[in-house]
């Protein structure tokens, strides 16, 4: 433990990454090129003609700092002293609305990453009794499952069960904070989707952890089965915790869309608001406190993965094995596969932009199979013509997650919390409002902003089973035996952590594709006639009860992507 | 172990809870409307914000004037007032009216309240920007007000929310008033959580008779989905701004109180760089713009189509000259953008439509969607050929002249098309010295004729608010500028 807690309060790499990001916003309105004075006054009074006077008369009020740099040192100062500084819109205590909404954001992502793990756990139940029997083979029924909830998007999920449980069924509450009834909605929509992807790192780590010799060992020499469970569940969920912390903290600045759809008077629709003013100050004030609070669990992260694994970690107690892999994806992702490509190729035959406002929304029928949008447009044709842009990024943008966690996660030290933590815990729209003001707005901007922080979920995991590696007995041995750096790497560690990682990062093809849409408002992402299914899925969610074909397609499609993904990793033989 | 299950089960100390007061504080079967307004409190609901309007449709804060349709002034807290010269006028105030916190409202306490808004706040009001207001009691219900020059609009802007009067209390704090418990409307608030509620109670001696409920519990409610969920789950009573995508779901236990709105959805044509620098090709686009389908169609009929800038509860009996456009020339595939916000969900939807009609007329357009607040500064700056967007033509003082000054002169500070046209302004500036409303709204219709022959600007709808309410619901107040939504009159009907 007296390693960690030494890194935890590492006193100078902390106090770096919170100067940092506290400078990086502070140079947000010197990024941008935007008068922030602007920015405050429509803040105030929307409708209001900015005239050189009351620009002059904000800018007096604001006392803008002269450079970044004088300001952040000047914030930090303040807050040395307990003082978060006051807000240049409303003029208040940055304090007062800050720590509620912190409150509430931890409240809704405490519980949501705790149901995603129990989601996660109930769905590898099945495999795990299995393994435990020997009967094991991939990852079970769990890895499609869970690869199908972890590409259900956030917000349409949200407003699906506002509709069907508040609203339809009359058991909850549709918005608002007042009490526990309000949490169940939002936990869920933040918790099922998180759920998917633990279910599927789940699935694939108990596939692992069956496959060594131990288990065979523990079963052969007639050990009860629920000790072989038992045994074999703290292995898997060792590699998942990190995970859970990580989601916990990505949550807690990141949940705007659901925020509002529920009326939650969260953090992440607190940072978003003040970041497009913006007011600097708030923004200033979340930051520092989300990355501090993202490298506290980051550490925490590290410590239960060692918990977890106990003793074994720091001998050469693990026996992770390499499973061969079979040369054939499984029938049934061909299968999903084909009924895909069909429906995209059937799209790709049809005109995407003709519009005909007449037959808005009108429901599925011969001439429109998939029914049309808002626009009367027809529905099948954006999915296909959608589905060349949103699979092709999505995919290639996972691909560059890929390779740079696993860089990070293997080259990187093994067990510390970093960069990796830093940029978890900032808010999406503070590092899509960077790239914007850096990059400019465009299709690539988006895919860089994305990119920045996809890879972290991943190196993380590497850096899991990295550490479990590097524990077993044959690394020992080898490193023993004289053997250099780059034949570790190649020769055990990667056929190790790589398989589980690549299954993880297809996973989270959809995910890409959704980040992309939610950029969309900053002017980063597909053009706003786009047929991309991620902004089709942002700019129709309204209409889910009036026309669900209109979502269902985009929504049906990420899904039926998310089982290929998480199907495709060939059977081992 | 021990360590380990303290570890796992921490989130769940969490759910100790962070849950935020209630705003149901009169839960016990009292007869209190639940209302949702559209935009969160900016500054603590400091009258000389955005935040003044939520006070005025609470029914928590009253002006001395408000307006009709048309944009006149009417009697509120003031009965009666007559101009002493060109830049004085005398107002008379209501007698029996007296402040939340007991306080009579005299001419005192209104010279008081209007000086402090001319005087303290900061960046200055708007509808008070270089107009240099000073009031003063003449005697116990007559307050003189006076502009520093010759003001036509002097008593109009009396009616601006910005200029709601408070118990001298509330301006203890110079640089934001707490309306909290000073305000003279039907209901007092009582408590304000944050952004989120806020609650009210029936002002006991409300001028205007009693309340007819007995109190208010107000939710601020940014997302438009969750307003109308709430209305539909029967969480709410009376509901502000129900998008157009929510309306068909809406069941027979509720309803839509629409009211035509005085703001524009028009095109802008960037007149001073790029393709519509040519007016033969801004006579194009306009003639390509068809506002039926963007009514109809995107906005379900719950529109109008405009038939100029102004809405014609605007003008009036005044005629409209009809705008002449000069010859529209072929576009050849131009190459255009055309921009719009997010922000009211309908725009990227009608930019689309338009999009369609104008490269239908031989444009090639590119259509360019972000929220506002990203957007603005290239809006203003001009960086794109069309903008879609939306204006109020009549802001805080019910006079549709200063609009064309700050949108269609060359010094305007909302000019998205950068229309510099030296007859418009001189046109604007003549206008602006009229004193008499008829004449007013005629140069008004004048002014609509000579910025549409530009062909800057293409009018395309007239925008409806609509307000959601409970079946049984009665009373709500049907406003063309938006400011009383809760009124004396209003009943739950439970």
């Amino acid at each position: 433990m007296t390693p960690v807690l030494s890194r935890l309060t590492r006193p100078l790499g902390v106090l770096g990454a919170l100067v940092g990001a506290a400078l990086l916003v502070g140079a947000l309105p010197w990024l941008s090129g935007d008068d922030p004075a602007l920015g405050v006054l429509r803040a105030r009074e929307v409708d209001r003609t900015a005239d050189p006077a009351a620009l002059a008369a904000v800018r007096d009020r604001l006392d803008l700092p002269a450079d970044p740099v004088t300001g952040t040192l000047g914030f930090l100062g303040r807050l040395v002293t307990g003082d978060l500084g006051t807000s240049w819109v409303s003029g208040a205590p940055v304090a007062d609305t800050l720590l509620p909404a912190l409150g509430v954001s931890l409240t809704v992502a405490g519980t949501a990453s705790l149901v995603a793990l129990v989601l996660a756990v109930l769905l590898t139940v099945p495999a795990l009794l299995r393994a435990a029997d020997g009967r094991l083979t991939g990852g079970g029924a769990g890895a499609a499952v869970g690869g199908a909830l972890a590409a259900l998007p956030e917000f349409v999920l949200a407003v699906l069960l506002v509709s069907v449980v508040a609203v339809g069924w009359g058991l909850l509450p549709t918005s608002g904070f007042t009490g526990p009834a309000n949490l169940v909605l939002p936990v869920l929509a933040l918790g099922v989707p998180a759920a998917g992807v633990l279910a599927r790192l789940l699935a694939g780590a108990v596939a692992a952890v069956a496959g060594e010799s131990w288990v065979r060992t523990w079963r052969a020499a007639g050990v009860r089965r629920g000790a072989v469970v038992t045994a074999l569940g703290r292995r898997a969920l060792s590699v998942v915790v990190p995970q859970v912390l990580l989601l916990l903290v990505g949550t807690l600045g990141a949940a705007a869309v659901v925020e509002a759809v529920f009326d939650l008077p969260g953090l992440g629709g607190l940072a978003l608001d003040a970041a497009l003013v913006p007011d600097v100050p708030v923004v200033q004030a979340a930051v520092v406190l989300l990355v501090g609070l993202g490298l506290l669990v980051g550490g925490g992260g590290v410590l239960a993965h060692r918990l977890l694994l106990g003793p074994a970690l720091t001998g050469s107690g693990l026996t992770p094995e390499v499973v061969p892999a079979g040369r054939r994806p499984r029938r049934a992702a061909l299968a999903v596969a084909t009924v895909l490509a069909l429906a995209v190729l059937a799209g790709l035959l049809r005109d995407p932009a003709a519009q005909d406002v007449g037959a808005r929304l009108a429901a599925p029928s011969w001439a429109h199979p998939f029914g049309a949008d808002p626009l009367g447009r027809d529905v099948l044709a954006r999915f296909g013509h959608g589905a060349l842009v949103s699979v092709g990024l999505a995919v290639a943008l996972a691909a560059v997650a890929l390779a740079v966690g696993l860089a990070v996660g293997l080259l990187g030290r093994a067990d510390r919390t970093g960069t990796a933590d830093v940029l978890n815990a900032l808010p999406a729209v503070v590092v899509g409002i960077v790239v914007a003001a850096v990059a400019g707005p465009g299709l690539l901007s988006a895919c860089l902003a994305v990119a920045l922080v996809a890879w972290i979920p991943l190196a993380v995991h590497t850096r899991t089973l990295a550490a479990q590696a590097r524990a077993s007995g044959f690394h020992v041995a080898a490193v023993t035996g004289g053997a250099g750096h780059w034949h570790l790497l190649r020769r055990h560690l990667l056929p190790v952590v790589g398989p589980p990682v690549v299954r993880h990062a297809l996973v989270r093809v959809p995910h890409a594709a959704l980040a992309l849409a939610g950029l969309s408002f900053l002017g980063l992402g597909a053009g706003a006639e786009s047929p991309e299914w991620g902004r089709a899925l942002a700019e129709t969610t309204g209409y889910l009860e009036r026309a669900p074909w209109v979502v269902a397609a985009p929504a049906l499609g990420l899904v039926l992507l998310g089982v290929v993904a998480a199907l495709s990793d060939p059977r081992p033989q | 172990m021990k360590r380990r299950t303290a570890l796992l089960a921490a989130p769940v100390v969490l759910l100790g809870g962070c849950f935020s007061g209630s705003g149901d504080a009169g839960a016990d079967g009292a007869d209190r409307i639940r209302l949702a307004l559209a935009f969160p409190p900016v500054a603590a609901l400091s009258p000389w914000t955005d935040d003044a309007v939520l006070l005025t449709r609470m029914g928590a804060a009253e002006s001395l004037v408000v307006f009709d349709a048309s944009g006149t002034a009417q009697p509120q807290l003031a009965t009666s007032w007559e101009s002493v010269d060109e830049r004085t006028a005398l107002v008379d105030l209501r007698a029996d009216v007296v402040f939340h916190d007991g306080t009579p409202m005299d001419a005192e306490a209104v010279a008081g309240s209007l000086n402090a808004a001319a005087a303290a706040a900061d960046p200055p009001l708007r509808v008070l920007a270089g107009v240099g207001l000073t009031a003063t009691a003449v005697d116990e219900d007559t307050v003189q007000v006076q502009a520093a020059q010759a003001d036509p609009l002097l008593v109009q802007r009396l009616g601006a929310p910005a200029l709601v009067v408070l118990s001298p209390a509330a301006y203890t704090d110079g640089a934001a008033p707490d309306p909290v418990g000073h305000g003279t409307g039907p209901y007092a608030i009582t408590a304000v959580q944050g952004a989120e509620s806020a609650t009210l109670d029936a002002a006991t001696g409300y001028w205007d008779g009693t309340p007819a409920a007995d109190g208010v519990d107000v939710r601020f409610v940014d997302d438009a989905g969750a307003r109308a969920a709430a209305l539909r789950a029967g969480e709410l009573d009376v509901v502000q701004g129900i998008p157009i995508a929510q309306l068909a779901t809406l069941s027979d236990d509720e309803r839509v109180v629409t009211t035509s709105l005085p703001r524009v959805t028009a095109l802008s044509l960037n007149t001073a760089s790029g393709v519509f620098t040519d007016p033969g090709l801004r006579a194009a686009a306009v003639a390509a713009v068809d506002p039926g389908p963007v009514v109809d169609g995107v906005f379900e009929g719950q529109a109008d189509e405009a038939p100029g800038l102004l809405t014609d509860a605007t003008l009036g009996a005044a005629a409209r000259p009809a705008p002449s456009l000069p010859a529209a020339a072929d576009p050849a595939g131009a190459s255009i953008r055309l921009a719009t916000y997010d922000d009211r969900p309908e725009l990227p939807e009608a930019a689309a439509v338009l999009a369609e009609q104008l490269r239908g007329a031989g444009f090639t357009v590119e259509v360019v969607v972000q929220t506002y607040a990203t957007l603005e500064p290239d809006l203003l700056a001009g960086a794109f050929d069309a903008v879609l967007g939306s204006r109020l033509t009549l802001l805080d003082t019910g006079d549709p002249i200063g609009y064309f000054g700050t949108d269609h002169t060359c010094e305007g500070g909302y000019n998205l098309a950068r229309l510099c046209d030296p007859a418009v302004d001189a046109a604007v500036a003549a206008a602006g010295e009229l004193t008499d409303p008829v004449a007013r709204r005629q140069a008004a219709a004048d002014l609509e004729a000579a910025v549409l022959s530009t062909g800057a600007v293409v009018p395309v709808l007239h925008e409806q608010s609509r307000t959601g309410v409970a079946q049984a619901v009665q009373g709500v107040g049907e406003d063309p500028f938006e400011r009383q939504v809760v009124t004396v009159a209003t009943t739950t009907g439970r």
